[in-house]
């Protein structure tokens, strides 16, 4: 009679401390599914500042056909790839840096040749454009930083004992950080 | 001697022209604002001037008195690393800076050496003062004067401009119930802790007075010799008797002087519980500021003159 007490107290009280792990789980989760939608939030207003920078540009540097159609094809790809926070493998995610990366590379390149048009670059509407860029830019480098803190956060807890247990038997896996990008360029600081 | 008076001189001068300004982090600034509520300009490279920092001061105090924005002015000539939003940003992060609900912070940070001046905007104000904002009034209001390197025309400029913008965009709401809420746990634990205390010394007291022969609550103090009285501590050799089964003992008890006057005399031999927040920092009657908890995103503008 003692025993089954003893193994049904034991039963309970596994039961009510692993839900308490499960339910932190499920938030750290859902932290990092969130952190994920801001960045791709940010990655999106890049994307949509990027018609009106390339318009502003035509106007003055009208030779330079090239390094604009690569920024809009760059821009019309990276758009394509829209990531499901829930199905955020490594591959998926290597991906879609790697997308960003390129569109990062492309607008690089094009105001590095807006150096060479000096009525472009006192014109105020592209000053302004210059601005919001730089500024989403900034907005991008914060919420990828907070994505890596709440994965590593969500990481760190599954992984460790005893919540390696749960959270192999319900599913957690572990999420992937974004790396700095390899070799792409930064965007050049353009000193007025 | 020429020779060694050549030497000295020249070994002065070079160290002059090497002399590095302060290469400042983050942590190295330290928050007027924390200290005196008034004051919101943080300039320990005395940049800019004492007209200047009034004249800001009192144009930021009336700023959020009305909306409650929180601001932060930083001068300095040299930041370590180069980058002038990282450390605009995490100003604001670190102090967190700007009311929790309406995240209404803004940093406003000159690097001379590095020749730029960055605004960071919390997540609150980025609707009003929007990225394209911050730069147009850099460029038009700031850099004109910080090329001729008039700081203080600039910097006073660019926060007048600034107060028209941000002048009306919201209103200020104390948060009166986060507050509460807060100090509701803090009461709890005080009292909590009060009555442990409490139970713990009275436990200790009783102690005192039982005999440890016949375990009767019986014991009395019937003398006492000083053995040292040093810095307002007291030692003292005390003879207590049972006065059930006459059992003497002899203890020896350390106790704080009453009368001592100098050092640092504890007040009230009690424990010591939360001296008033606002009591530090006095200085000339103001008493010193906080920061709400406001979160910051990246926003705001750069500019390099």
């Amino acid at each position: 009679m003692k025993n089954i007490i003893k193994i049904l107290l034991l039963f309970i009280a596994v039961t009510s401390l692993s839900s308490c792990q499960y339910n932190t789980m499920v938030d750290k989760q859902e932290a990092v599914n969130s952190a994920w939608s801001n960045v791709e939030n940010q990655y999106q207003r890049r994307s949509d500042l990027i018609p009106n920078l390339v318009n502003t540009v035509k106007g003055y540097a009208t030779h330079e056909k090239e390094t604009l159609d690569a920024v809009v094809s760059a821009r019309a790809k990276a758009t394509q790839m829209t990531v499901d926070a829930k199905n955020l493998t490594p591959e998926k995610l290597e991906a879609f840096q790697k997308a960003q990366g390129e569109v990062s590379s492309a607008l690089g390149k094009l105001l590095a040749i807006t150096e060479n048009y000096p009525e472009l670059k006192a014109n105020e509407n592209f000053q302004e454009l210059q601005a919001q860029l730089e500024g989403t830019e900034n907005r991008i480098s914060v919420e990828r930083r907070t994505f890596n803190e709440v994965t590593k956060d969500y990481n760190t807890y599954i992984r460790k004992f005893p919540n390696n247990i749960i959270s192999s038997m319900f599913g957690f896996e572990k999420k992937s950080y974004f790396e700095a990008e390899a070799g792409a360029e930064k965007v050049p600081e353009v000193k007025f | 001697m020429r020779k060694f008076i050549l030497l000295l001189i020249s070994l002065c001068s070079s160290l002059v022209l090497t002399c590095q300004a302060k290469e400042y982090e983050v942590k190295d600034i330290v928050m007027v604002h924390l200290q005196d509520k008034t004051k919101y300009v943080c300039n320990p490279d005395g940049i800019l001037s004492e007209g200047c920092i009034t004249k800001m001061d009192s144009l930021l105090y009336s700023l959020e008195q009305k909306t409650g924005i929180e601001t932060v002015v930083i001068a300095v000539r040299q930041i370590a690393g180069n980058d002038c939003f990282e450390f605009a940003y995490q100003i604001g992060k670190q102090y967190s800076i700007g009311k929790k609900k309406t995240n209404n912070g803004l940093v406003i940070l000159l690097v001379t050496n590095e020749r730029c001046i960055q605004f960071a905007t919390g997540y609150g104000i980025e609707g009003t003062l929007p990225d394209a904002i911050c730069k147009r009034i850099q460029i038009k209001e700031m850099n004109p004067y910080f090329k001729n390197g008039k700081w203080n025309e600039g910097m006073l400029s660019g926060v007048r401009s600034i107060y028209g913008y941000l002048d009306g965009s919201m209103e200020y709401e104390p948060e009166e119930n986060s507050e509460e809420t807060d100090s509701l746990g803090i009461i709890t634990i005080a009292v909590l802790g009060f009555l442990g205390i409490g139970i713990f010394i009275y436990i200790l007291e009783y102690k005192k007075f039982c005999c440890p022969k016949c375990k009767k609550h019986t014991m009395k103090r019937t003398g006492s010799t000083l053995i040292s009285n040093r810095n307002g501590i007291r030692k003292e050799s005390v003879i207590y008797t049972c006065t059930n089964c006459g059992y003497t003992e002899t203890r020896e008890e350390t106790n704080e002087d009453d009368d001592y006057n100098g050092g640092f005399g504890r007040r009230g031999g009690g424990p010591f519980i939360f001296g008033s927040g606002g009591g530090f920092g006095d200085g000339g009657g103001f008493s010193g500021g906080s920061f709400g908890g406001g979160s910051f995103g990246g926003g705001g503008a750069g500019s390099k003159f």
